[in-house]
Protein backbone atom coordinates (compact mmCIF):
# COMPACT_ATOMS: atom_id res chain seq x y z
CA UNK A 1 0.00 0.00 0.00
CA UNK A 2 1.22 3.48 -0.83
CA UNK A 3 2.17 5.43 2.29
CA UNK A 4 0.37 8.42 0.81
CA UNK A 5 -2.88 6.56 1.42
CA UNK A 6 -2.08 6.52 5.13
CA UNK A 7 -0.98 10.17 5.22
CA UNK A 8 -4.20 11.11 3.41
CA UNK A 9 -6.21 9.31 6.09
CA UNK A 10 -4.40 11.27 8.78
CA UNK A 11 -2.56 8.25 10.16
CA UNK A 12 0.67 8.79 12.09
CA UNK A 13 2.94 6.87 9.73
CA UNK A 14 5.61 4.70 11.33
CA UNK A 15 8.48 3.28 9.33
CA UNK A 16 11.55 1.32 10.31
CA UNK A 17 14.70 0.59 8.39
CA UNK A 18 16.87 -2.39 7.52
CA UNK A 19 20.06 -2.75 5.51
CA UNK A 20 20.38 -5.59 2.99
CA UNK A 21 22.95 -8.24 3.82
CA UNK A 22 26.48 -8.23 2.45
CA UNK A 23 25.89 -11.24 0.27
CA UNK A 24 23.22 -13.05 -1.70
CA UNK A 25 19.87 -14.40 -0.51
CA UNK A 26 20.02 -18.16 0.04
CA UNK A 27 18.40 -20.29 -2.68
CA UNK A 28 16.78 -22.31 0.10
CA UNK A 29 13.67 -20.23 0.62
CA UNK A 30 13.31 -21.36 4.21
CA UNK A 31 16.45 -19.39 5.07
CA UNK A 32 15.56 -15.72 5.46
CA UNK A 33 18.35 -13.12 5.06
CA UNK A 34 19.19 -11.16 8.22
CA UNK A 35 17.50 -8.01 6.90
CA UNK A 36 14.21 -9.89 6.41
CA UNK A 37 14.43 -11.37 9.94
CA UNK A 38 14.97 -7.88 11.31
CA UNK A 39 12.07 -6.53 9.26
CA UNK A 40 9.82 -9.38 10.46
CA UNK A 41 10.49 -8.37 14.05
CA UNK A 42 9.41 -4.82 13.20
CA UNK A 43 6.39 -5.84 11.18
CA UNK A 44 3.77 -5.63 13.93
CA UNK A 45 4.81 -2.17 15.00
CA UNK A 46 5.39 -0.22 11.79
CA UNK A 47 3.51 0.51 8.60
CA UNK A 48 6.51 -0.03 6.36
CA UNK A 49 10.22 -0.76 6.43
CA UNK A 50 12.82 1.17 4.46
CA UNK A 51 15.35 -0.96 2.63
CA UNK A 52 18.60 0.92 2.12
CA UNK A 53 20.52 1.09 -1.16
CA UNK A 54 24.20 0.22 -0.65
CA UNK A 55 24.05 2.38 2.46
CA UNK A 56 27.16 4.33 3.38
CA UNK A 57 28.38 3.35 -0.09
CA UNK A 58 29.13 -0.18 1.15
CA UNK A 59 28.36 -2.80 -1.52
CA UNK A 60 25.54 -5.12 -0.48
CA UNK A 61 22.58 -7.12 -1.74
CA UNK A 62 20.43 -4.93 -3.98
CA UNK A 63 17.77 -2.89 -2.29
CA UNK A 64 15.20 -4.07 -4.81
CA UNK A 65 15.84 -7.78 -4.23
CA UNK A 66 15.60 -7.27 -0.47
CA UNK A 67 12.45 -5.14 -0.88
CA UNK A 68 10.81 -7.85 -2.97
CA UNK A 69 11.74 -10.42 -0.32
CA UNK A 70 10.01 -8.27 2.29
CA UNK A 71 6.92 -7.98 0.11
CA UNK A 72 6.82 -11.79 -0.14
CA UNK A 73 6.91 -11.95 3.67
CA UNK A 74 3.95 -9.58 3.91
CA UNK A 75 5.99 -6.55 4.94
CA UNK A 76 5.51 -3.22 3.16
CA UNK A 77 8.92 -2.05 1.94
CA UNK A 78 10.09 1.47 1.16
CA UNK A 79 12.58 0.80 -1.62
CA UNK A 80 15.48 3.25 -1.40
CA UNK A 81 17.06 4.35 -4.67
CA UNK A 82 20.13 6.57 -4.92
CA UNK A 83 21.81 8.50 -7.73
CA UNK A 84 25.29 7.36 -6.76
CA UNK A 85 25.53 4.09 -8.66
CA UNK A 86 23.22 4.47 -11.65
CA UNK A 87 22.76 6.80 -14.61
CA UNK A 88 19.33 7.98 -15.77
CA UNK A 89 18.72 4.88 -17.90
CA UNK A 90 19.38 2.53 -15.01
CA UNK A 91 17.38 4.62 -12.52
CA UNK A 92 14.30 4.68 -14.74
CA UNK A 93 14.63 1.03 -15.61
CA UNK A 94 14.91 0.15 -11.90
CA UNK A 95 11.81 2.23 -11.10
CA UNK A 96 9.83 0.41 -13.81
CA UNK A 97 11.18 -2.91 -12.51
CA UNK A 98 10.33 -2.04 -8.91
CA UNK A 99 6.76 -1.17 -9.80
CA UNK A 100 6.48 -4.30 -11.95
CA UNK A 101 7.61 -6.40 -8.98
CA UNK A 102 4.94 -4.94 -6.72
CA UNK A 103 6.79 -2.12 -4.93
CA UNK A 104 4.47 0.74 -3.89
CA UNK A 105 6.85 3.07 -2.06
CA UNK A 106 10.22 4.42 -3.09
CA UNK A 107 12.56 6.80 -1.29
CA UNK A 108 14.57 8.83 -3.79
CA UNK A 109 17.94 10.10 -2.58
CA UNK A 110 21.31 11.41 -3.69
CA UNK A 111 23.25 8.73 -1.78
CA UNK A 112 26.35 8.86 0.38
CA UNK A 113 29.54 9.54 -1.53
CA UNK A 114 31.60 6.55 -2.65
CA UNK A 115 34.51 7.90 -0.63
CA UNK A 116 32.66 6.95 2.58
CA UNK A 117 32.26 3.30 1.62
CA UNK A 118 34.21 0.14 0.88
CA UNK A 119 34.78 0.69 -2.86
CA UNK A 120 36.61 4.01 -2.76
CA UNK A 121 38.09 3.63 -6.24
CA UNK A 122 34.71 3.18 -7.95
CA UNK A 123 33.40 5.86 -10.31
CA UNK A 124 30.69 7.94 -8.64
CA UNK A 125 27.82 8.32 -11.13
CA UNK A 126 25.61 11.22 -9.97
CA UNK A 127 24.31 11.64 -13.52
CA UNK A 128 21.20 13.09 -11.84
CA UNK A 129 20.65 14.72 -8.47
CA UNK A 130 17.78 13.82 -6.14
CA UNK A 131 15.56 16.62 -7.51
CA UNK A 132 16.04 15.31 -11.05
CA UNK A 133 15.36 11.77 -9.81
CA UNK A 134 12.07 12.76 -8.19
CA UNK A 135 10.95 14.71 -11.27
CA UNK A 136 11.89 11.79 -13.50
CA UNK A 137 9.96 9.31 -11.30
CA UNK A 138 6.96 11.64 -11.41
CA UNK A 139 7.25 11.63 -15.21
CA UNK A 140 7.13 7.82 -15.24
CA UNK A 141 3.93 8.02 -13.19
CA UNK A 142 2.50 10.40 -15.79
CA UNK A 143 3.40 8.23 -18.75
CA UNK A 144 6.70 9.52 -20.08
CA UNK A 145 10.40 9.02 -19.54
CA UNK A 146 12.95 11.78 -18.91
CA UNK A 147 13.41 12.41 -22.62
CA UNK A 148 9.65 12.76 -23.13
CA UNK A 149 9.12 9.37 -24.76
CA UNK A 150 5.83 7.68 -23.89
CA UNK A 151 5.92 4.56 -21.77
CA UNK A 152 3.47 1.67 -21.54
CA UNK A 153 1.72 1.24 -18.19
CA UNK A 154 2.66 4.15 -15.93
CA UNK A 155 4.10 3.44 -12.53
CA UNK A 156 1.98 4.30 -9.49
CA UNK A 157 4.12 4.62 -6.39
CA UNK A 158 4.47 7.01 -3.45
CA UNK A 159 7.62 9.10 -3.84
CA UNK A 160 9.50 9.79 -0.62
CA UNK A 161 12.37 12.24 -0.24
CA UNK A 162 14.80 13.20 2.50
CA UNK A 163 15.74 16.45 4.19
CA UNK A 164 18.21 17.31 6.93
CA UNK A 165 16.78 19.66 9.61
CA UNK A 166 20.25 19.87 11.22
CA UNK A 167 21.73 21.51 8.11
CA UNK A 168 23.35 24.89 8.56
CA UNK A 169 22.37 27.15 6.79
CA UNK A 170 18.86 25.71 7.02
CA UNK A 171 17.46 28.04 4.34
CA UNK A 172 19.72 26.41 1.75
CA UNK A 173 18.39 22.97 2.70
CA UNK A 174 14.83 24.28 2.54
CA UNK A 175 15.43 25.70 -0.94
CA UNK A 176 16.18 22.16 -2.04
CA UNK A 177 13.24 20.72 -0.11
CA UNK A 178 10.91 23.08 -2.00
CA UNK A 179 12.41 21.95 -5.29
CA UNK A 180 11.78 18.33 -4.30
CA UNK A 181 8.14 19.10 -3.55
CA UNK A 182 7.75 20.93 -6.87
CA UNK A 183 9.36 17.94 -8.59
CA UNK A 184 6.79 15.55 -7.10
CA UNK A 185 7.87 14.41 -3.63
CA UNK A 186 4.86 13.04 -1.72
CA UNK A 187 6.43 12.86 1.74
CA UNK A 188 9.70 13.43 3.58
CA UNK A 189 11.77 11.43 6.01
CA UNK A 190 14.26 13.57 7.92
CA UNK A 191 17.84 12.90 8.88
CA UNK A 192 18.12 11.72 12.50
CA UNK A 193 17.24 14.54 14.87
CA UNK A 194 18.10 14.91 18.58
CA UNK A 195 17.76 18.65 19.10
CA UNK A 196 14.21 19.73 19.82
CA UNK A 197 14.88 23.45 19.31
CA UNK A 198 16.49 22.86 15.95
CA UNK A 199 13.63 20.62 14.83
CA UNK A 200 11.02 23.08 16.04
CA UNK A 201 12.61 25.78 13.89
CA UNK A 202 12.63 23.42 10.90
CA UNK A 203 8.94 22.60 11.33
CA UNK A 204 8.03 26.24 11.71
CA UNK A 205 9.74 27.06 8.42
CA UNK A 206 8.31 24.08 6.50
CA UNK A 207 4.78 24.06 7.88
CA UNK A 208 3.49 26.03 4.91
CA UNK A 209 5.01 23.52 2.45
CA UNK A 210 2.02 21.31 3.23
CA UNK A 211 3.87 18.04 2.67
CA UNK A 212 3.93 15.19 5.23
CA UNK A 213 7.11 14.87 7.29
CA UNK A 214 8.31 11.84 9.23
CA UNK A 215 10.85 12.73 11.89
CA UNK A 216 13.99 10.60 11.63
CA UNK A 217 15.31 8.90 14.75
CA UNK A 218 18.44 6.81 15.16
CA UNK A 219 18.33 4.91 18.45
CA UNK A 220 21.24 6.08 20.60
CA UNK A 221 22.70 2.93 22.14
CA UNK A 222 25.72 4.24 24.05
CA UNK A 223 27.74 7.39 24.73
CA UNK A 224 30.47 5.97 22.45
CA UNK A 225 27.97 5.75 19.61
CA UNK A 226 26.94 9.38 20.16
CA UNK A 227 30.54 10.56 20.06
CA UNK A 228 31.25 8.36 17.04
CA UNK A 229 28.31 9.82 15.12
CA UNK A 230 29.33 13.36 16.00
CA UNK A 231 32.79 12.70 14.70
CA UNK A 232 32.08 10.46 11.72
CA UNK A 233 28.48 10.71 10.54
CA UNK A 234 27.89 13.82 8.51
CA UNK A 235 24.67 15.73 9.05
CA UNK A 236 23.93 14.28 12.51
CA UNK A 237 24.58 16.01 15.81
CA UNK A 238 23.97 14.31 19.14
CA UNK A 239 23.83 16.90 21.95
CA UNK A 240 25.95 16.30 25.05
CA UNK A 241 22.91 15.79 27.31
CA UNK A 242 21.83 12.77 25.24
CA UNK A 243 25.34 11.30 25.51
CA UNK A 244 25.42 11.89 29.27
CA UNK A 245 21.99 10.37 29.85
CA UNK A 246 22.62 7.15 27.93
CA UNK A 247 25.95 6.87 29.74
CA UNK A 248 24.30 7.31 33.14
CA UNK A 249 23.12 3.69 33.29
CA UNK A 250 24.98 0.37 33.26
CA UNK A 251 25.43 -1.36 29.90
CA UNK A 252 22.80 -3.98 30.78
CA UNK A 253 20.20 -1.26 31.24
CA UNK A 254 21.03 0.68 28.08
CA UNK A 255 18.27 -0.80 25.92
CA UNK A 256 15.63 0.24 28.41
CA UNK A 257 17.17 3.70 28.71
CA UNK A 258 17.52 4.10 24.93
CA UNK A 259 13.84 3.28 24.48
CA UNK A 260 12.86 5.73 27.21
CA UNK A 261 14.98 8.56 25.73
CA UNK A 262 13.84 7.99 22.15
CA UNK A 263 10.23 7.64 23.30
CA UNK A 264 10.35 10.82 25.34
CA UNK A 265 11.76 12.76 22.40
CA UNK A 266 9.20 11.29 20.03
CA UNK A 267 6.38 12.25 22.38
CA UNK A 268 7.61 15.86 22.23
CA UNK A 269 7.91 16.05 18.45
CA UNK A 270 4.83 13.98 17.65
CA UNK A 271 2.46 16.95 17.43
CA UNK A 272 4.77 18.62 14.90
CA UNK A 273 4.96 15.77 12.37
CA UNK A 274 2.88 13.28 10.40
CA UNK A 275 4.99 10.26 11.23
CA UNK A 276 8.26 8.83 12.47
CA UNK A 277 11.06 6.98 10.75
CA UNK A 278 12.91 4.86 13.31
CA UNK A 279 16.36 3.49 12.55
CA UNK A 280 16.93 0.97 15.39
CA UNK A 281 20.31 -0.29 14.08
CA UNK A 282 19.68 -3.84 15.22
CA UNK A 283 17.76 -3.01 18.41
CA UNK A 284 14.47 -3.74 16.73
CA UNK A 285 13.10 -5.25 19.95
CA UNK A 286 12.89 -1.82 21.61
CA UNK A 287 10.79 -0.23 18.86
CA UNK A 288 7.49 -1.20 20.58
CA UNK A 289 8.75 0.38 23.83
CA UNK A 290 9.73 3.60 22.04
CA UNK A 291 6.26 3.84 20.55
CA UNK A 292 4.66 3.00 23.94
CA UNK A 293 6.62 5.77 25.66
CA UNK A 294 5.46 8.19 22.99
CA UNK A 295 1.87 7.00 23.23
CA UNK A 296 1.76 5.88 19.61
CA UNK A 297 0.31 2.71 18.19
CA UNK A 298 0.05 1.55 14.62
CA UNK B 1 45.92 25.67 -17.15
CA UNK B 2 46.35 21.93 -16.97
CA UNK B 3 47.70 20.81 -13.63
CA UNK B 4 50.22 17.97 -13.79
CA UNK B 5 52.31 16.00 -11.33
CA UNK B 6 55.35 13.93 -12.17
CA UNK B 7 55.05 10.17 -12.19
CA UNK B 8 57.42 8.38 -9.79
CA UNK B 9 60.82 7.90 -11.39
CA UNK B 10 60.67 4.10 -10.96
CA UNK B 11 57.42 4.01 -12.92
CA UNK B 12 58.92 6.14 -15.70
CA UNK B 13 62.03 3.98 -15.96
CA UNK B 14 60.06 0.72 -15.96
CA UNK B 15 58.68 1.53 -19.42
CA UNK B 16 62.00 2.44 -21.05
CA UNK B 17 63.54 -0.54 -22.89
CA UNK B 18 67.23 -1.50 -22.52
CA UNK B 19 69.32 0.45 -25.05
CA UNK B 20 66.45 2.88 -25.74
CA UNK B 21 67.67 6.44 -26.41
CA UNK B 22 65.41 9.03 -24.87
CA UNK B 23 64.86 12.72 -25.56
CA UNK B 24 63.17 14.65 -22.73
CA UNK B 25 60.62 17.36 -23.58
CA UNK B 26 59.12 19.75 -21.01
CA UNK B 27 56.50 22.49 -21.19
CA UNK B 28 57.25 26.10 -20.42
CA UNK B 29 53.72 27.02 -19.45
CA UNK B 30 51.49 24.81 -17.29
CA UNK B 31 54.09 22.18 -16.34
CA UNK B 32 56.53 24.99 -15.55
CA UNK B 33 53.98 26.45 -13.11
CA UNK B 34 53.48 23.01 -11.56
CA UNK B 35 57.23 22.34 -11.26
CA UNK B 36 56.56 19.11 -13.11
CA UNK B 37 58.18 19.98 -16.45
CA UNK B 38 59.67 23.48 -16.60
CA UNK B 39 63.28 24.17 -17.55
CA UNK B 40 64.69 23.14 -14.17
CA UNK B 41 62.68 19.96 -13.91
CA UNK B 42 63.36 18.91 -17.48
CA UNK B 43 67.10 19.34 -17.06
CA UNK B 44 66.88 17.49 -13.74
CA UNK B 45 64.90 14.65 -15.31
CA UNK B 46 67.58 14.22 -17.98
CA UNK B 47 70.15 13.91 -15.18
CA UNK B 48 68.00 11.56 -13.10
CA UNK B 49 67.59 9.27 -16.10
CA UNK B 50 71.31 9.42 -16.97
CA UNK B 51 72.22 8.64 -13.37
CA UNK B 52 70.13 5.49 -13.70
CA UNK B 53 71.99 4.38 -16.81
CA UNK B 54 69.53 5.55 -19.44
CA UNK B 55 70.88 7.01 -22.67
CA UNK B 56 69.51 10.56 -22.78
CA UNK B 57 70.24 12.12 -26.17
CA UNK B 58 68.99 15.58 -25.27
CA UNK B 59 66.32 17.65 -23.64
CA UNK B 60 64.43 20.88 -24.26
CA UNK B 61 61.55 23.00 -23.11
CA UNK B 62 60.31 24.43 -26.39
CA UNK B 63 59.95 28.21 -26.48
CA UNK B 64 60.24 31.01 -23.93
CA UNK B 65 58.59 31.01 -20.52
CA UNK B 66 54.82 31.12 -21.02
CA UNK B 67 54.95 29.12 -24.27
CA UNK B 68 52.81 25.99 -24.13
CA UNK B 69 54.13 22.66 -25.33
CA UNK B 70 50.70 22.07 -26.85
CA UNK B 71 51.21 24.86 -29.41
CA UNK B 72 52.11 22.45 -32.18
CA UNK B 73 53.70 24.92 -34.60
CA UNK B 74 56.26 26.02 -32.01
CA UNK B 75 57.02 22.54 -30.70
CA UNK B 76 57.43 21.18 -34.22
CA UNK B 77 59.78 24.03 -35.16
CA UNK B 78 61.95 23.57 -32.07
CA UNK B 79 62.19 19.78 -32.36
CA UNK B 80 62.70 19.77 -36.15
CA UNK B 81 65.07 22.70 -36.44
CA UNK B 82 66.86 23.43 -33.15
CA UNK B 83 67.18 19.80 -31.99
CA UNK B 84 67.12 17.98 -35.33
CA UNK B 85 70.23 15.86 -34.60
CA UNK B 86 69.15 14.79 -31.11
CA UNK B 87 65.61 14.07 -32.23
CA UNK B 88 66.99 11.98 -35.09
CA UNK B 89 68.93 9.82 -32.61
CA UNK B 90 66.04 9.46 -30.17
CA UNK B 91 64.08 6.21 -30.01
CA UNK B 92 61.47 7.85 -27.81
CA UNK B 93 60.38 11.07 -26.11
CA UNK B 94 59.69 11.41 -22.42
CA UNK B 95 57.17 14.23 -22.09
CA UNK B 96 56.95 16.31 -18.92
CA UNK B 97 53.63 17.97 -19.63
CA UNK B 98 49.94 17.21 -19.81
CA UNK B 99 48.25 14.65 -22.02
CA UNK B 100 47.68 17.30 -24.68
CA UNK B 101 51.40 17.98 -24.67
CA UNK B 102 52.17 14.29 -25.08
CA UNK B 103 50.01 14.23 -28.19
CA UNK B 104 51.62 17.43 -29.46
CA UNK B 105 54.97 15.63 -29.33
CA UNK B 106 53.50 12.71 -31.31
CA UNK B 107 52.38 15.22 -33.96
CA UNK B 108 55.61 17.22 -33.86
CA UNK B 109 57.78 14.11 -34.30
CA UNK B 110 55.64 12.52 -37.01
CA UNK B 111 54.35 9.69 -34.84
CA UNK B 112 57.36 9.30 -32.56
CA UNK B 113 57.25 6.91 -29.58
CA UNK B 114 56.28 8.76 -26.40
CA UNK B 115 56.38 8.13 -22.66
CA UNK B 116 54.19 10.26 -20.38
CA UNK B 117 56.33 11.57 -17.53
CA UNK B 118 53.39 13.17 -15.73
CA UNK B 119 49.85 12.48 -14.66
CA UNK B 120 47.42 15.17 -15.83
CA UNK B 121 45.14 15.83 -12.89
CA UNK B 122 42.82 18.77 -13.61
CA UNK B 123 42.34 22.15 -15.23
CA UNK B 124 42.86 24.90 -12.67
CA UNK B 125 43.44 28.49 -11.68
CA UNK B 126 47.00 29.47 -10.71
CA UNK B 127 46.01 31.11 -7.46
CA UNK B 128 49.62 31.72 -6.43
CA UNK B 129 53.08 30.36 -7.17
CA UNK B 130 52.35 27.44 -4.87
CA UNK B 131 48.59 26.90 -5.20
CA UNK B 132 46.56 25.64 -8.13
CA UNK B 133 42.86 25.17 -7.55
CA UNK B 134 40.14 23.57 -9.69
CA UNK B 135 37.07 25.69 -10.44
CA UNK B 136 35.87 24.25 -13.75
CA UNK B 137 35.17 20.68 -14.89
CA UNK B 138 35.06 21.49 -18.63
CA UNK B 139 31.52 20.06 -18.89
CA UNK B 140 30.52 22.06 -21.96
CA UNK B 141 27.33 23.47 -20.41
CA UNK B 142 28.00 26.30 -17.99
CA UNK B 143 25.37 27.05 -15.30
CA UNK B 144 27.41 29.38 -13.11
CA UNK B 145 25.15 32.30 -14.06
CA UNK B 146 22.86 30.83 -11.38
CA UNK B 147 25.52 30.16 -8.78
CA UNK B 148 27.45 33.40 -8.52
CA UNK B 149 30.21 32.14 -10.81
CA UNK B 150 31.04 29.16 -8.57
CA UNK B 151 30.65 25.81 -10.32
CA UNK B 152 28.72 23.09 -8.43
CA UNK B 153 29.89 20.51 -10.98
CA UNK B 154 33.37 21.16 -9.61
CA UNK B 155 32.98 22.42 -6.05
CA UNK B 156 30.35 19.84 -5.01
CA UNK B 157 31.78 16.32 -4.60
CA UNK B 158 28.51 14.88 -5.91
CA UNK B 159 28.16 17.41 -8.75
CA UNK B 160 24.66 18.30 -7.56
CA UNK B 161 22.90 21.01 -9.56
CA UNK B 162 19.87 21.83 -7.41
CA UNK B 163 21.35 22.40 -3.98
CA UNK B 164 23.35 20.55 -1.33
CA UNK B 165 22.96 17.01 -0.06
CA UNK B 166 22.40 16.74 3.68
CA UNK B 167 25.92 15.66 4.50
CA UNK B 168 27.76 18.92 5.20
CA UNK B 169 29.04 19.32 8.76
CA UNK B 170 30.07 22.71 10.11
CA UNK B 171 30.20 24.00 6.56
CA UNK B 172 32.46 21.17 5.40
CA UNK B 173 31.94 18.45 2.82
CA UNK B 174 31.06 14.90 3.96
CA UNK B 175 33.82 13.58 1.72
CA UNK B 176 36.67 15.66 3.15
CA UNK B 177 36.40 17.58 6.40
CA UNK B 178 39.17 19.91 5.20
CA UNK B 179 37.10 21.07 2.22
CA UNK B 180 34.21 23.50 2.38
CA UNK B 181 30.81 22.36 1.08
CA UNK B 182 30.61 23.80 -2.44
CA UNK B 183 26.93 24.61 -2.05
CA UNK B 184 27.50 26.53 1.16
CA UNK B 185 30.23 28.54 -0.65
CA UNK B 186 27.73 29.30 -3.42
CA UNK B 187 25.00 30.24 -0.95
CA UNK B 188 27.24 32.48 1.17
CA UNK B 189 28.51 34.27 -1.93
CA UNK B 190 25.00 34.87 -3.30
CA UNK B 191 23.88 36.04 0.12
CA UNK B 192 26.64 38.66 0.13
CA UNK B 193 25.54 39.72 -3.35
CA UNK B 194 21.89 39.74 -2.20
CA UNK B 195 21.05 37.32 -5.04
CA UNK B 196 20.04 34.06 -3.31
CA UNK B 197 16.87 33.98 -5.43
CA UNK B 198 19.10 32.88 -8.33
CA UNK B 199 19.07 29.45 -6.67
CA UNK B 200 15.30 29.02 -6.87
CA UNK B 201 14.84 27.81 -10.47
CA UNK B 202 15.02 24.10 -11.21
CA UNK B 203 18.26 23.24 -12.97
CA UNK B 204 17.73 20.45 -15.49
CA UNK B 205 20.11 17.49 -15.73
CA UNK B 206 23.31 17.99 -17.69
CA UNK B 207 23.41 17.14 -21.37
CA UNK B 208 26.13 14.51 -21.18
CA UNK B 209 26.23 14.31 -24.97
CA UNK B 210 28.46 17.38 -24.70
CA UNK B 211 31.04 15.20 -22.91
CA UNK B 212 31.14 12.76 -25.82
CA UNK B 213 34.82 12.02 -26.26
CA UNK B 214 36.90 12.96 -28.13
CA UNK B 215 35.95 16.61 -28.50
CA UNK B 216 37.28 19.19 -30.95
CA UNK B 217 36.81 22.83 -31.80
CA UNK B 218 37.08 24.45 -35.23
CA UNK B 219 37.43 28.21 -34.96
CA UNK B 220 37.44 31.24 -37.25
CA UNK B 221 37.44 34.93 -36.31
CA UNK B 222 33.64 34.96 -36.58
CA UNK B 223 32.37 31.55 -35.51
CA UNK B 224 33.28 28.37 -33.74
CA UNK B 225 32.03 24.80 -34.11
CA UNK B 226 32.28 22.47 -31.15
CA UNK B 227 32.26 18.77 -31.92
CA UNK B 228 31.58 16.26 -29.21
CA UNK B 229 31.42 12.65 -30.28
CA UNK B 230 28.02 12.37 -31.93
CA UNK B 231 26.98 16.01 -31.65
CA UNK B 232 28.14 19.41 -32.88
CA UNK B 233 27.24 23.02 -32.14
CA UNK B 234 28.18 26.14 -34.12
CA UNK B 235 28.13 29.58 -32.51
CA UNK B 236 28.79 33.03 -33.93
CA UNK B 237 30.54 35.85 -32.09
CA UNK B 238 29.08 38.47 -34.45
CA UNK B 239 25.38 38.71 -33.47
Amino acid sequence: MKLTTLFDKGAFVITGEVGPIKGAIHRDKSIEPGCAIEALSLQQHVHAVNVTDNQSAVMRLGSLAASVRLTAAGIEPVYQLTCRDRNRLALQSDLLTAYSLGIDNVLLLTGDHIHLGDHKEAKPVFDLDSVHLIKMAKGLSEGFDITGNSIENNIDMAFGAVVNPNFDPLDLQLMKMKKKIDAGADFFQTQAVYDLGCFDQFIEKTHSFNCPVQVGMVVLKSPEMGRFMNKNVSGIHVPEHWIKEIGSVDKKDRKKKAAEMAGRFLKQVKPMVQGVHIMPLGWTDIVPDILDYAGISR
Amino acid sequence: MHATIQKPIDEIIRHIQPNESVFVVGCNNCAWKCHSGGEEETKMMAKRLSDRGIDVVGYTVPGPQGMSLCKLSNTRKVLHEDYANEVERADSFLVLGCGQGVHTVIDATDDGMVHPGCDTIFGGETVSDTDIEEFCSLCGECIIEFTGGLCPMTLCAKQLLNGPCGGAENGHCEVDADRPCGWILIYERLKKLNRTSLLDPFQPPKNNAKWGRPRSLRVSPTEATFYANGTHITVSNQE
